[in-house]
This record gives structure tokens, C-alpha cells and sequence, in this order.
């Protein structure tokens, strides 16, 4: 390492010298200009020198570290490195200029370095100052630099003896003769520091103490130190990745280079080829791959043709195709053949309609010609500017830019499809679904029938004030009971040994005697229908409730403070529910026939429409205009539950003999079918009835129910309700039964099922009342 | 002349036979005729070659099927070779020729028996019986009931004297009347019942009598058959009240009452007809949609054929008197053939009318002739031999409630219009 220094040392003096030479022929004035640029990277060319042999110190034991101490000053180090930084554009140019002028540079050093080195190297230039010319000067560094390092001989006298002999010592060793070398006076640190300030070129100095003397780097040398800095080789020609030549001839080889037998690798198939097949193989059978290329499209394409299922466009989603524009076709000829010309009886015609309705037929020369007719043309040449090109390109782009920009999918599904998978209607028979019997008498439309127990007999009751009970098998009126106004509302007691009927008519309840009993039930009915002493009803009872023995026919009257308009009987044929629709809160009152009693009634919220019992247990569902609400008969006053119908307003209600479903009826033709055990809210809404439902019914051992209304028809459905609680009710509609006529608006007022046949008895506002079979 | 030359050249001979005695019998040579002539054709060729006063219509079979289409489609229809010579039968046509006078009732006319060649019962609605003389005239009143009388019945019709008769009525009661025939034709003479039968729970629907007279078969609303005797001595009836009867101008009468022998029960609905066709078993119809037969000395029933529809009426005959015939509640007659193993299902359906079929009587002595009454207001009558009706009577304006054959030969019917209405004239061989 010390050697390459001092190697360097000398070489870089040669070259000063020579610099210097030529120097003299280059003008002060540009020597000036290219200096100042090439300060900051001589700085810089220190820092790194000085880093190095921070390094070099660190890594060679023969040096001390003290002793370099002395000669590097830290500080400058640092603050260096950053100027240097800071001038990298300059540096650049300077190289540029170097390689320009390379001769100018070195004179350029040559002549810094003679303005502030010692006298040492002013003599050596001295004396090859006269020596020759530019061409000897280039040899000789050619020379050089071929030369070894090694042989230059040292220069100091001291000897090879380490240095820390000397160390306190105030000389650095003995020359030949014997005498002491002194050392060159040390600076101290404000001197080297004002130098370092007083010259820019101080940070070049080193210090070398084996020779004792400062050595200055040239800028080659610096640059050197830099390109092995970043650890590239010393020599800028240097080329690391020349090509390599094989200079071994292999063909006259006999034996091989290696005597090591042939390893086992060789005759082993590759596992990473393998791999690599395998992933090839999976990537073709993915179709990642392809063998063939795809063929390339043919540039010509379908002038008049749809885009719109071209893949290209398609791809994209929100693609929308432009609304295609008509092909041309004979209209557009100049030159139409004779049969497209319209005759003048076409073209009156065509000049009568509205524009929108004009057919595309007749040739648009005729609209062209506005209002001129039709003109063939003999030739191209003769035809006049189109009048409607403006207005037709306008509409085009109102096409275009107004065209939705929603796609609209059309789906191609059979509407039959779509339906719910309904059981057969066959499957669900016995069902009434013709009419076979109808009762005649009534001279009024029909308001209200109910069955009797047994399903012998029916009652019917209608606007001309009359209760008429029939035989159903025959038809036979049986009785006529005559009232003075219009009859609402007819029931049958459901007890088979108690043939009584309940009539609202007005404001009065009325409860006849059938007289259809045995002798015995009859005695019983006339003890029933016996107003004794009346129990003395309690005040708010007495206002709305007044009962009254009936003259006219013997039974029991119930005179309400408002119109009834609805009844129903408790199962146990002793209690009566009645409605009285304009009765608001006090709507619903329920009496007790065996003891004559009227219980107080509830507190309704809205305008009660029906009320029917529970037909197992002790419940009473009292439907308001909105809304069905259950009762507790046993309890208090508050619904025990709340159906909430979704309905405009609610005409009929009917229980499930179950006693688990009801369906209500509205004046707006739809039905909800409750599944208590399910929610509050419709299991199901039948909407079917274009007009009102005046009556809905359930059958009470067939699956049947049915609605009334005031378009004349009647509908069955097939309701049939599950013992197992997982599966909801079906429901299916089986039949439309019409036959009766319209009049006076009302159609159907009232249906009923036979109690015990599979048969629908309707009543009809034309004042007959059929009978459905199945 | 093309078109009667293409006629003529289908042509079938044929051969006519008949069972028919003089006038009727049949001409030996076959003839040809066309093949295209129908039953009217056929009738005017039977007629000119029997050369007969007055014209007769006939029925034509062939091979035992009533021939009711032209021809040469009805050999087509059966597959029979018009090559060979065909034998047609030709039989009198089963319609009546001749119309009664009606006989006006109070009110409609709910039952009606023909059992008895010298009178025709009905059951009026106004709870009376009457018995009409062959003649046409209301003989006897039979009165009592306070309700509508559904159901009568010749008990024993073959007394030289006395005719027994019963009555069944809506009041729950059945009531037994005695008629005596040698009175007078000129009046009406009231009957009143010589016993009253309590026991039915409800409208009694349906009575019948056994053939020897003895006893009496009833159906109820209450959907019980009960049995009862008909014997008015009061050895056996252990309620033998007596009863005073309000005062007519007649004499006090005594009334015994009767309980039923036997109740069957198994209808789980109204039973609305019984037939005692047997000495040993009854059939009965319900609106339960079963017909039964039972046993009498056991009171089983052995025999449940479903039908699926209410019944109203039914009728035990034909062929071995074994056929069962019932009508209900829809517009279709079934007949059943309990002999046929294995199967519920009706052997023949007949379903020409338009509503509820009220009453069906098969023909005492045909095999195949039956007759059926609806509330269409007709009154149809069959030949199991095809499917069509052989006759229609719709000369009732409102629903037909009864029908019977009446001597074989006339149909006697009651319906809602109050009428008894006697087609006569029916020709069957």
C-alpha cells in the first residue's frame, strides 16, 4: 500500500511537471475560467483521499492511528462531502471539458500546483524544463504507466524501520551519513486550518509521513480514488465484462478434463423440468396457452349488419347499440319501378292521415317532392337537394342521445311457467260447482240464508220484510213469516233440538219458533221463548237493549237503539252476538236467551262490522272497519289480539271450524285468509272479486270456503288446514259460480254451505237463492 | 240420376224378425234397403210392409242394441259386415201414445205409487193422501198427517175389500190406512188411519212394504230404516192407545200407534229411499252417498256401494231383479250391478237430464226398461240397451216429484206443478 502511494506520488509529479510545460502555451485568461469550475471537485477528490486512508489506517496494522490524527482534520472532512455533493452538475462538465481539452487541464494543474507547492518540486520542473517537445512528454507518460510502482526506489534515507521509533522523536531517522533528519516542523491545527481557509487546494495535501513531506493528489489521482471508491476498477478503460476467448483448442482432446466419473444427475430425468412440463401441460389444458394462433379477423365487415351482437361491443356492459337506421330501399330509388308509384287515390289518402300514421310504404320521393307528386327521375344528375336531409340528421342525433340509457332485459319466460304449482281441481273434488236448485218466492232481493244444523232446512230472509224457511231437497217453501221492514240478517240456532231462528231486521232481533221440532222440543222452545219476569237490566244495558215479547209471531223481541246489522250465534245456541254498525263504541252487545239477559258490551274502537264466536273456545273476533280484534269472553274488556287486514274497509268475516283461521272480506273485492297460529298479518290475500264482497263462509267438515259478491258470482276455493302446525294452509281457487243476475246493483248478497253436503246455497239480490252441487 | 245411383249402391239386405204377435207379425223375405235410412225409415218400411191401419213406431235392434243413428253408421260404429244379411229386430217404440187427463191436487204431489193395477195413490204436500180410481177420480182422501206427505206405499193391494196403504210425512210420523174398495166411486170418502206409527225423529223420507204385506220399511231424516207392522190388532202393540179423534160428523174411530221393530242404523245421513225388493233385504239410498243393502233378520248391512253424490231415490230391478238404480243429486242415473265382483263402479250411466233426478222405477216385468224423474220437469224413460232415452215426457211445467209405472203400460207422475199426470199407451213387449 505504501509503495502504490508513493508510486502514485511520483507519477503524479511527472505529469505536473508536464502539465506545467504545457501550461506556458495556453493563455491565463480560459486557465483562470476552467479553475474556478474545478474547485468544489477537488474538495471533494480530498474528502475521499482522506477516506481512505481512514480506511487503510484502520485496516493496516503497521500504521498508527495517531500519527495520521495529526494530519486529517475532521471536520473539513465532513463539511466537504456535502459541498461536493452539492457541485455534481459541475464536475460533470468538467469531465466534458477534460476529454475536450485534456492537455489545457493538466497545464491548468500544473500551474496551481506551481503558484502553492514548496521549492522541491519547482526544481524538479526546473530541470526537465528544457527537455523536448509535446510527442516525448506523451511517450513518456505511456512509458510510465507501464512501468512497475515496485522499482521506484524510496526517497526518504531513514531506512525500513518503523516509524514509532521516532515517534517522540524531533527527527524522523538518520541519512547515510550519519546525521539526524529532522522532522519537517509540525503546523499546528489553527495553522492547517487557516491554510485549509487561505487555500482551496489545501484538502489535496496529504501528509506522508514516511517521506515527511505533503503530497498533493492531481486530479487523476483523485479520480482514481474515486472510481475504486464505488468499487470499480482504478482505470477508466478498464472493461470488466470484455467478452471471453477460448483459447483452449477442445477438439484435440482425448481425454477428458476431469477424470470424475459422470454424476448421476446425468442420467436421472430432471424433477425441474418436470415442474416445468407439468405447469406448461396445465396452462395449455387451461387454455393459457395456444398453440395455434387465433386467425385473424378479415378486415371487411358487414356494412349494413347489427353491431349490436358483435363481441367486441358487447363486452362491455353499459354498451347500448345506436338505433339502427332504416336500409334503403325502393323509397329511397330516384328511380322507383312503376308499382311503387302511388296511384293518386294512395297519395289523397296519404295526404289525409296524420303524420304519425303514415305508412312507410309509399316511396319518401313523394315526401320529398313535398306535397309535389311523385317524380322519377331519369338520371342522378337531375335529382334537387334532399329538403329533409337537415331535419332527418336531427332527428338522428335526438335518437341517438335520447335513446335510454337503461338496458332494458327482456325476459323470454312462459307466463304459465311462472304460476304456483296448484293441485288439480279434479284432485280437490267433491267442490259445488253447478246449479241445480233454485228457491223462488222472495219478492225482494234476498239479504241473508242460513242453514239449518241438520242441512234440511234453510231460512231466508229478504228486503221485502219476509223470513222464508225452504226444504232444500225440494225446494219447498215451507213457511212465510211477514215482516213490516226489510230483513237484514236470518240464523239459525246451532243446536239441532232448538229449531229457532234469529231475524234482524231494523232495529229489532227478532227470535221466531220454526215449529219443526218434535212435540217435546217444541214445549221446550215455547218454556225458551216465555218472557217471565225480566231480570232488571243494568242501566247502561237498558239504554241500548229492550226485550220485548213479539205479538206477531209469538217469540221474543230485542228492540237495540240502533240498526243491526249483523248476528251470530255461540255454538252453544244460548248466546247472540249482534252488531250494530252505527253503534260505535256500545256496536256489539251480547245476549243470553235462556235468562234474558244482555251483557255489557265492549268497548270497540271504530265502527264494528261483524262479530263472530270462537267456535271451540270462549273467544269473540269483533271486526271494525280496519281491523279484526279478539275478545276474551271470560275477561276483561282489552282484544286479546289485534288482526291488522291491510284492508280499505271489511265486509264479512268467517271462522275456521277449526277455530285457527278466518278469512275477512272487504268492500273492495279482496279476501285475507288469518292463520292465527301464524302472525297478525294475512297469510294470504285473494284478490278476485271486481266489486264489493258482501259474505264469506267456511264449509264446516269439507275444505271449502267461499265468497260472495256484488258481481253477481260467487267463488269456492279448496282452504284446506294442516293438523301438523309446520305446513301452512293450501289454498286454491276451484270455482267461479255465476248464474245469478244483477239488480239494483247488488249481486250475491250471501253465501252459505250446506252443514253436511259438499253444495253452496247463494242468495241473490234478483230475489232467488240457488243451490251449487257438486 | 248420379246421386240415387251412389245411393243405391249402398245398400243392405236385411231380414226383419219380430217377437211380436199378429198384427205385428214379421214378412219373411228380406228386402234391401238403403243405407242410410234411420229409425223413422225403417218404421215407415216395417209399416208399409206390414200394411197396417193405423201407423205404428217401432224400435229397431240389432244384435240387442237399439238402433238410434242411421244405418249404415251404426254398422260402421259396431263393426258389423253390411255384406251378409242383416237381421233387424223390430220392436214396438217404448213412448206413450196417449196423454190423461191431469188430476189436479192442493198442492204439489210429492209421492205416487202404481203398485196397484185398479188405483194410483199419491202423496200430496198438503199432508194428504188420495187414492185415484183407474178412471181418473179422487176415490178416497187420505187424511192425518200435519205435515207434507213424502212417501206412499201400497201395503196390501190385492185385498178384495180392503186395501192397505201407507203414508209417510215430514211430521215425523208414518200412518196406515185402510181403504175400503167396495164403497162407492161417485164420492170422495175420507179415510183416517187406522194406526199411527211414531218413532222417526225427524222427516220421514221414504216407506215401503214388504211383499206379503206384513210389514213396513221407513227411512228417516234422522238417518234410521225402521221396520214396522202393519197389523192393526192390538195383541202385540204394547202402546195400544186409544184415541179419541175430534169430532167430524163421523163416528169415533180408534187409532192404534205403533214402534218400530227393528231400527237399522249405519247412515251417517238422510236416508231418503228404501226398497224392499226381497222378503230377507233392503236397500236404501242416503245422502251420506252410499247405498246399502241389509239384512233384515240380522240388521247387518252387506253391501255399501259409494256414489259420491247424495242420493235421492232408488229403485231395485231389472235383470234378475238384481240391478240397482239410483238417482241424487246431480243429473246423472247410475245403475249398479251389486253381483259384479270386485268393483264399486256403476254399469250404466245415463245422464240426458239437466238437474237433480227425483224418482227411478225400473218396469216390473222388462228387464231393461226403466224410468226416471227429475226436477227438469222430465220424466225419461230407458232401455239399458242404449244410451239414449227412449222417450221423453215433459209435460210437467215444474219439477217432476214422483214417477211410478203404473199397469205396465202408462207412466203416473207427480210434481210440483200439483198435477198426477198419466202417459199411457206404453208398449213394452
Amino acid at each position: 500500500m505504501k509503495k502504490r502511494e508513493t508510486a502514485n506520488k511520483d507519477q503524479m509529479r511527472e505529469t505536473k511537471s508536464k502539465s506545467k510545460n504545457v501550461s506556458v502555451s495556453v493563455k491565463s485568461q480560459k486557465q483562470k475560467a476552467v479553475v474556478k469550475e474545478v474547485k468544489p471537485v477537488e474538495k471533494e477528490v480530498k474528502s475521499l483521499k482522506e477516506e481512505d486512508l481512514l480506511l487503510d489506517s484502520g485496516t493496516d496494522s503497521d500504521y498508527d492511528g495517531d500519527s495520521l490524527s495529526g494530519s486529517l482534520n475532521s471536520d473539513d472532512f465532513d463539511s466537504d462531502i456535502f459541498d461536493s455533493e452539492d457541485d455534481g452538475s459541475q464536475r460533470e462538465t468538467e469531465d466534458g471539458d477534460r476529454e475536450s481539452s485534456k492537455d489545457e487541464v493538466h497545464g491548468i494543474e500544473g500551474s496551481d500546483d506551481n503558484d502553492d507547492e514548496g521549492e522541491q518540486v519547482d526544481s524538479e520542473n526546473g530541470e526537465e524544463d528544457g527537455s523536448g517537445d509535446e510527442g516525448s512528454e506523451q511517450d513518456e507518460v505511456a512509458e510510465e504507466s507501464d512501468s512497475s510502482e515496485d522499482e521506484v526506489a524510496p526517497r526518504n534515507t531513514v531506512g525500513d524501520v518503523p516509524l514509532e521509533w521516532y515517534k517522540d522523536e524531533k527527527h524522523i531517522g538518520y541519512d547515510i551519513t550519519g546525521k539526524k533528519i529532522t522532522k519537517k516542523e509540525k503546523q499546528d491545527k489553527l495553522d492547517s486550518f487557516l491554510a485549509t481557509m487561505d487555500d482551496s487546494k489545501n484538502w489535496r495535501k496529504i501528509y506522508d509521513e514516511y517521506n515527511d513531506e505533503e503530497v498533493e493528489l492531481t486530479k487523476e489521482e483523485s479520480k482514481l480514488i474515486r472510481r475504486m471508491l464505488k468499487g470499480e476498477a482504478p482505470h477508466a478503460d478498464f472493461d470488466p465484462y470484455t467478452p471471453y476467448v477460448d483459447w483452449f483448442k477442445w477438439d484435440d482432446a482425448i481425454h477428458p478434463l476431469s477424470s470424475a466419473p459422470e454424476p448421476k444427475r446425468r442420467f436421472i430425468p430432471s424433477k425441474w423440468e418436470a415442474k416445468k412440463v407439468v405447469k406448461y401441460v396445465r396452462a395449455i389444458r387451461k387454455g393459457l396457452i395456444k398453440f395455434d394462433k387465433p386467425e385473424e379477423e378479415p378486415n371487411v365487415y358487414l356494412l349494413w349488419g347489427d353491431d349490436s351482437t358483435s363481441d367486441q361491443k358487447s363486452k362491455h356492459l353499459t354498451y347500448i347499440p345506436p338505433p339502427k337506421l332504416k336500409l334503403p330501399g325502393h323509397e329511397e330509388s330516384y328511380n322507383p319501378s312503376l308499382e311503387y308509384i302511388p296511384t293518386e287515390e294512395e297519395k289523397a289518402s296519404y295526404e289525409l292521415m296524420y303524420e304519425e300514421d303514415r305508412p312507410n310504404f309509399i316511396p319518401t320521393s313523394l315526401s320529398v317532392m313535398v306535397n309535389v307528386f311523385v317524380h322519377r327521375f331519369a338520371s342522378l344528375r337531375s335529382i334537387p337537394a334532399y329538403p329533409n336531409a337537415l331535419k332527418e340528421s336531427f332527428n338522428r342525433c335526438l335518437d341517438l342521445y335520447l335513446c335510454p340509457r337503461v338496458r332494458k332485459k327482456r325476459i323470454n319466460i312462459d307466463p304459465e311457467s311462472l304460476k304456483p304449482k296448484l293441485p288439480s281441481r279434479k284432485d280437490l273434488r267433491p267442490y259445488p260447482n253447478s246449479c241445480y236448485l233454485e228457491y223462488k218466492g222472495h219478492t225482494g232481493a234476498v239479504t241473508s240464508i242460513s242453514t239449518e244444523c241438520s242441512g234440511q232446512w234453510i231460512a231466508s230472509g229478504s228486503t221485502d220484510g219476509s223470513v222464508r224457511l225452504w226444504e232444500v231437497e225440494t225446494g219447498r217453501c215451507l213457511k212465510i213469516w211477514q215482516f213490516d221492514e226489510a230483513v237484514k240478517c236470518v240464523a239459525w240456532n246451532p243446536l239441532s233440538d232448538f229449531p229457532i231462528l234469529a231475524v234482524a231486521m231494523g232495529r229489532d232481533l227478532v227470535i221466531l219458533n220454526t215449529e219443526l221440532g218434535t212435540d217435546e222440543e217444541q214445549k221446550n222452545i215455547k218454556d225458551l221463548l216465555q218472557l217471565g219476569d225480566l231480570p232488571e237490566p243494568k242501566a247502561a244495558v237498558a239504554a241500548i237493549v229492550s226485550w220485548l215479547p213479539d205479538e206477531l209471531y209469538g217469540g221474543i223481541k230485542i228492540r237495540h237503539f240502533k240498526n243491526i246489522s249483523n248476528i251470530d250465534w255461540h255454538r252453544k245456541g244460548d248466546y247472540l252476538s249482534t252488531v250494530m254498525a252505527s253503534g260505535e263504541t256500545r256496536g256489539v252487545v251480547i245476549h243470553q236467551i235462556s235468562k234474558k239477559v244482555t251483557t255489557k258490551p265492549y268497548k270497540i274502537r271504530g265502527l264494528p262490522v261483524s262479530a263472530v264466536f270462537h267456535p271451540s273456545r270462549s273467544y269473540l273476533f269483533i271486526a271494525t272497519k280496519k281491523n279484526v280484534r279478539v275478545y276474551n269472553l271470560l275477561t276483561v274488556d282489552e282484544p286479546v289480539k289485534k288482526l291488522e287486514t291491510g284492508m280499505r274497509e271489511i265486509s264479512s268475516m268467517a271462522i275456521h271450524p277449526g277455530g285457527d283461521n278466518l278469512i275477512v272480506g272487504s268492500k273492495e273485492g279482496k279476501m285475507c285468509w288469518f292463520d292465527m297460529d301464524l302472525s297478525s298479518k294475512p297469510y294470504k290475500t285473494l284478490k278476485n272479486h271486481p266489486k264489493d264482497i258482501t259474505n264469506v263462509a267456511y264449509h264446516r267438515s269439507y275444505p271449502l270456503f267461499a265468497s260472495s259478491s256484488e258481481d253477481s258470482t260467487a267463488y269456492v276455493f279448496h282452504g284446506k288446514v294442516f293438523n301438523d302446525l309446520n305446513e301452512n294452509p293450501l289454498i286454491v281457487p276451484l270455482e267461479i259460480l255465476r248464474g245469478h243476475s244483477s239488480s239494483n246493483g247488488g249481486g250475491v248478497l250471501d253465501c252459505k254451505f250446506h252443514p253436511r253436503q259438499p253444495w253452496l246455497f247463494t242468495a241473490g239480490a234478483d230475489s232467488i237463492i240457488k243451490l251449487y252441487c257438486h | 240420376m248420379d246421386v240415387e245411383g251412389e245411393d243405391a249402391a249402398k245398400v243392405i239386405h236385411v231380414k226383419f224378425v219380430t217377437k211380436l204377435d199378429s198384427p205385428f207379425e214379421a214378412p219373411v223375405r228380406p228386402v234391401v234397403i238403403p243405407s242410410n235410412v234411420t229409425r223413422l225409415g225403417l218404421s215407415t218400411i216395417v209399416n208399409s210392409l206390414l200394411t197396417l191401419e193405423n201407423t205404428e213406431p217401432f224400435d229397431f235392434l240389432i244384435d240387442g242394441e237399439l238402433i238410434r243413428m242411421s244405418l249404415g253408421e251404426f254398422l260402421l260404429a259396431k263393426g258389423i259386415s253390411a255384406e251378409r244379411t242383416l237381421e233387424i229386430e223390430y220392436i214396438r217404440a217404448v213412448t206413450p201414445r196417449k196423454e190423461e187427463n191431469p188430476s189436479l191436487h192442493d198442492d204439489w204431489v210429492s209421492a205416487v205409487d202404481g203398485s196397484s193395477p185398479r188405483f194410483i195413490l199419491t202423496g200430496c204436500c198438503d199432508g194428504l193422501g188420495r187414492l185415484w180410481s183407474s178412471s181418473g177420480s179422487c176415490t178416497h182422501v187420505l187424511e192425518g198427517h200435519s205435515g207434507a206427505i213424502s212417501s206412499v206405499a201400497f201395503v196390501n193391494s190385492n185385498g178384495a175389500e180392503t186395501v192397505t196403504v201407507a203414508t209417510a210425512s215430514k211430521d215425523r210420523t208414518l200412518r196406515l190406512f185402510k181403504v175400503d174398495t167396495a164403497e162407492s166411486v161417485d164420492s170422495t170418502t175420507r179415510v183416517r188411519a187406522y194406526k199411527i206409527l211414531r218413532g222417526h225423529k225427524a222427516s220421514v223420507q221414504s216407506v215401503v212394504a214388504q211383499k206379503s204385506g206384513d210389514m213396513v220399511c221407513s227411512s228417516s231424516w234422522d238417518s234410521t230404516i225402521s221396520l214396522w207392522h202393519t197389523n192393526d190388532s192390538a195383541s202385540e202393540g204394547e202402546s195400544f192407545a186409544v184415541k179419541k179423534r175430534k169430532g167430524n160428523n163421523q163416528a169415533e174411530e180408534f187409532q192404534s200407534e205403533g214402534e218400530a221393530e227393528t231400527t237399522f242404523v249405519g247412515h251417517t245421513q238422510c236416508v231418503s229411499s228404501v226398497v224392499w225388493p226381497e222378503h230377507d233385504v233392503i236397500y236404501s239410498a242416503s245422502w251420506d252417498h252410499s247405498v246399502r243393502r241389509w239384512d233384515v233378520p240380522t240388521g247387518k248391512d252387506s253391501l255399501n256401494l259409494f256414489c259420491g253424490k247424495a242420493l235421492n231415490t232408488l229403485d231395485v230391478g231389472g235383470e234378475g231383479s238384481a240391478l240397482v238404480a239410483a238417482g241424487g243429486s246431480d243429473p246423472i242415473l247410475r245403475v249398479w250391478d251389486p253381483r259384479k265382483p270386485g268393483t264399486s263402479a256403476p254399469v250404466f250411466q245415463f245422464s240426458s237430464h239437466s238437474s237433480w233426478i227425483s224418482a227411478c222405477k225400473w218396469h216390473k216385468s222388462s228387464w231393461f226398461h226403466l224410468l226416471s224423474a227429475s226436477y227438469d220437469g222430465k220424466i225419461m224413460l230407458w232401455d239399458l240397451r242404449t244410451a239414449w232415452p227412449l222417450s221423453i215426457i215433459d209435460t210437467h211445467k215444474d219439477k217432476v216429484l214422483s214417477a211410478d209405472w203404473w199397469k205396465g203400460e202408462s207412466v203416473v207422475s207427480g210434481g210440483a206443478d200439483s198435477n198426477l199426470r198419466i202417459s199411457s199407451g206404453i208398449s213394452i213387449c
